[in-house]
């Protein structure tokens, strides 16, 4: 103990045990690691808008089957070749593609025609230059019975996959 | 069961009750009421329970309970095609001594073959106690009896174990009264549909939901010990087999990872549960060991293959695949050796479940828009049509394999119900639920 320190710095290290005292020499704190804080990331527009961006590129967000077919139509590969090329062209969008059943399936049977759907429709955006790691996948089955407006009347439309962004 | 407050009580002998014998009535005979019922059906007499003293409990007094236990026997039996209930009104109740010792004469004059009587008694324990006893009034000689100690509020079980007996001993077949039914409970419309996992008695009695909704919930299907239930589970970001516990309601995934799978089915041992997974849209059935593990494939077409079912007996499995085109109903061995299609008549057929007895299928099947329920032989003959449509699937057998569960669509409430039809076809009758009801499944009694 030198002479140095104020007097009372003294006295109050005089009157602490040895280990209180080793406490009294504070580090200094470094900032340690690489991350500072999180610099804002660029503004992402709210999916409903993406979404409706999407559909006024591509025509519509979701491609209709025919009942018990995984198959593409040509309307189908018209619309989903402009998802692709709006996809291309956006390239912070992911995507979920739901697949659905028909409601005459049975629950397994719809779920699993569902996930075939999705996936047949994934094929085909990955083949126009989608990051396949942009693309995910599901199906709803028979769950989520859809409708579709021709003409006047709305019609039952269950076989079908619909992008739904991220 | 214990946690069901169910003990079997073995050679219980209500003798050592008796006590003062009421004056002898008359009773005036008369005949049994009539209904569509089998040519083989049994007139069978269930006279109001008798009671030594009327005590007061939990669920009500002694008596109101041998009124009630009697009423539900009476709506068991009455709910097959084997019994006719005799008219019980005319003959004067018998009383507590009267149990074990009938009077036969009184039950032939009211034409009654069979007499299902029996006592509850309050326990100094707080529990009741509930004998039954079948006699062959012609013969004038027991046929069985059994007795139960049950806590008040479960005297429903009591009282289908009562029915269960006389069931069994008629038609020899295994009981379906003290049995459970978990279903999918729906209610919302279409873009806010709510399903729930639920479980109630067979005759909509004891209703608990074991799901809170969160996500939407399919396809459940009964562990053979009744104490889990599989189903599948459909949320935002999942599609997943789950099994949960029916006591604790303590709820896993099945499998770890892996892709979307779902349509789960107990193997008859409970060690094993069969279940589609798709990889990359191609549809395939598995077997994973029930407390998890690794899956193995059983199937290797690229077409779909899903709505596995395992048979009684554990050595075959049937499932839906389109390979042919269309959906069909497939069998093949536990292994997935020996592929073969079984089902050859018209339109699509799907959802196949085995019967008890392991002889029959039954089906879904769809014509067009029309859905009806079907049953065939296990080799795909006998097929034939049982319901009536339009809307009908999901079908599940009983424990007794005389009646099958089935979804239907309720055109007045616009929501699907459960019905009950027997399995040789007939007419179907509606099960009470509270909401909408999909996804039948019937589990075996438990001991």
């Amino acid at each position: 103990m030198t002479k140095k320190p104020g007097i009372l710095l003294a006295l109050a290290a005089a009157a602490m045990p040895a280990a209180a005292q080793a406490q009294l020499r504070f580090p200094v704190i470094v900032p340690l690691g690489r991350q500072g804080p999180q610099p804002p990331g660029p503004a992402q527009p709210p999916p409903q808008v993406v979404r409706g961006n999407l559909i006024a590129a591509a025509g519509s967000d979701t491609v209709y089957f025919s009942r018990k077919s995984s198959n593409l139509d040509a309307n189908a590969a018209a619309t989903l070749t402009a998802q692709a090329r709006w996809l291309v062209a956006n390239p912070f969008v992911t995507v979920r593609l739901e697949g659905h059943g028909d409601s005459h399936d049975s629950r397994d049977y719809a779920l699993a025609i569902g996930e075939r759907r999705a996936n047949a429709v994934r094929d085909f955006l990955v083949l126009q230059g989608v990051a396949p790691q942009r693309i995910s996948v599901t199906s709803w089955g028979k769950e989520h019975p859809g409708t579709l407006l021709v003409g006047r009347s709305v019609v039952a439309a269950g076989p079908r996959v619909q992008t739904v962004i991220q | 069961m214990q946690q069901r407050g169910l003990i079997l009580i073995r050679r219980f002998d209500p003798a050592r009750f008796l006590k003062l014998l009421p004056a002898l009535l008359l009773a005036a005979p008369a005949a049994a009421h009539a209904q569509a019922r089998e040519p083989s059906a049994v007139v069978i007499a269930v006279p109001t329970l008798a009671t030594s003293q009327d005590v007061e409990t939990d669920a009500g007094s002694t008596w109101s309970l041998a009124n009630q236990i009697a009423d539900l026997i009476t709506a068991d039996l009455d709910s097959t095609t084997r019994f006719l209930l005799a008219d019980v009104d005319k003959v004067r109740i018998p009383s507590f001594p009267e149990v074990t010792a009938p009077s036969y004469a009184s039950w032939r004059g009211a034409g009654a073959k069979l007499l299902l009587s029996g006592f509850v008694n309050a326990r100094s324990d707080g529990r009741l106690t509930i004998g039954c006893y079948l006699y062959d009034v012609q013969s004038g000689r027991e046929l069985t009896r059994k007795g139960f100690a049950v806590t008040p509020s479960e005297w429903r079980r009591a009282a289908h174990r009562c029915a269960d007996l006389a069931y069994t001993k008629v038609t020899g077949n295994p009981p379906p009264f003290d049995s459970r039914i978990a279903y999918v409970a729906q209610s919302g419309a279409d873009r806010s549909l709510v399903k729930r996992l639920a479980m109630m008695d067979f005759d909509g009695a004891s209703h608990v939901y074991l799901t809170t909704g969160n996500s939407l919930v399919l396809s459940p299907s009964w562990s053979p010990d009744g104490k889990s239930i599989a189903y599948t589970s459909l949320g935002d970001d999942r599609l997943e087999v789950r099994v949960i516990d029916v006591e604790s309601k303590a709820d896993r995934p099945l499998l770890h990872g892996g892709g979307d799978n779902f349509g789960p089915s107990f193997s008859p041992d409970g060690d094993w549960v069969t279940l589609t997974i798709s990889v990359a849209g191609n549809s395939d059935v598995f077997v994973v060991q029930s407390n998890g593990g690794i899956p193995r494939r059983l199937t290797t077409s690229p077409a779909i293959d899903t709505g596995a079912s395992f048979s009684p007996d554990g050595r075959q499995i049937a499932f839906v695949s389109d390979r042919s085109g269309g959906p069909q109903i497939y069998v093949m061995n536990y292994d997935g050796s020996d592929q073969r299609r079984v089902s050859f008549g018209p339109g699509d057929y799907d959802a196949p479940v085995w019967s008890p007895d392991g002889e029959w299928l039954a089906f879904t099947r769809v014509e067009g828009t029309t859905s009806r329920i079907g049953v065939m032989r296990a080799n795909g003959s006998q097929d034939r049509i049982v319901t009536n449509g339009p809307r009908d699937e999901q079908p599940s057998w009983s424990p007794d394999g005389a009646r099958i569960l089935f979804q239907h669509f309720d055109q007045p409430t616009k929501r699907p119900r459960l019905s009950i039809v027997p399995a040789e076809g007939g007419t179907a009758r509606q099960l009470p639920t509270p909401q909408g009801a999909s996804d039948p499944a019937w589990a075996e009694r438990q001991e």
